[in-house]
């Protein structure tokens, strides 16, 4: 299965049926197992999970299977089966987990908001964020 | 089989879509086409933040604003039973060649991945 025609590409095809780490542009991760690639890299994940992080702390979502549209993927890896385990964070309910992530999405409205006064204090003008594409 | 393939295979289900700006579509695949521009029947769209519903009979997303699309389980179910009618008619098809035939593809659909779906590069219709 590996490339004989040009050494050291990088190609999808390799990471089919493992277990990956999916980031989208718009902070999101998620895990599930690639079942289908194009050439645009539109994914096929099965068996996914939404994991949010916040602090030392996780939550899972699961979320089924998921077509995700290859220019919204900022990058991808496979999980060490071996090692998903030990992870040094702690795994926590998806309530517990929502509900953190809501304090954090709050705290940093905040830390804009003052930011965005303090740029007007000083006479410059808040820059607009076109896309939000938080991390 | 393709990613785009398997949108048309899960035509006539219910789907969520979300778009790169948020909103979500709820509603059943009514039609899709290469670019990924789909139809979608009985559709109730939920605005970024979840506080604002809309109904609507139908609606028509254009490919290039999705971000992606949660199919159900059972889709995937049905693919693999796709694969393998195809391959039954394709079998039947190529009795007549010999051994050169069928072993040739044998060795590709056995394994029923994308690898040969990558070869073309074009991702056209199987």
């Amino acid at each position: 299965m590996t490339m004989n025609y040009m050494p050291g590409t990088a190609s999808l095809i390799e990471e089919i049926d493992k277990k990956l780490l999916v980031v989208l542009r718009d902070g999101r991760t998620l895990i599930g197992f690639l079942r289908s690639i194009d050439q645009f890299a539109n994914l096929v994940l099965h068996k996914t999970i939404e994991r949010i992080h916040v602090g030392k702390q996780y939550g899972d979502i699961p979320r089924g299977i998921f077509v995700v549209r290859g220019e919204n993927v900022v990058l991808l890896g496979e999980i060490d089966l071996d090692n998903e385990n030990k992870l040094p964070l702690q795994q926590v309910s998806i309530d517990e987990i929502l509900e953190a992530q809501r304090t954090e999405q709050l705290a940093k409205q905040e830390e804009e908001k003052a930011k965005v006064k303090a740029m007007r204090e000083r006479g410059l003008q808040p820059q607009p964020s076109g896309m939000q594409e938080e991390f | 089989m393709l990613p785009l393939s398997l949108l048309k295979t899960a035509q006539n289900h219910p789907m969520l879509v979300e778009l790169k700006n948020g909103e979500t579509y709820n509603g059943h695949l009514e039609a899709c086409d290469n670019w990924m521009n789909i139809k979608l029947r009985d559709v109730i769209c939920t605005s970024r933040d979840g506080d604002r519903f809309w109904r609507m009979p139908e609606c028509y997303i254009r490919g290039s604003t999705i971000k992606y699309l949660r199919i159900p389980d059972e889709v995937i179910d049905m693919v693999k039973e796709d694969i393998v009618s195809k391959q039954r008619t394709k079998q039947q098809g190529t009795r007549g060649r010999g051994r050169g035939g069928p072993v040739h593809r044998g060795g590709f659909g056995s394994r029923g991945r994308g690898g040969p779906d990558k070869r073309g590069g074009r991702g056209g219709p199987r």
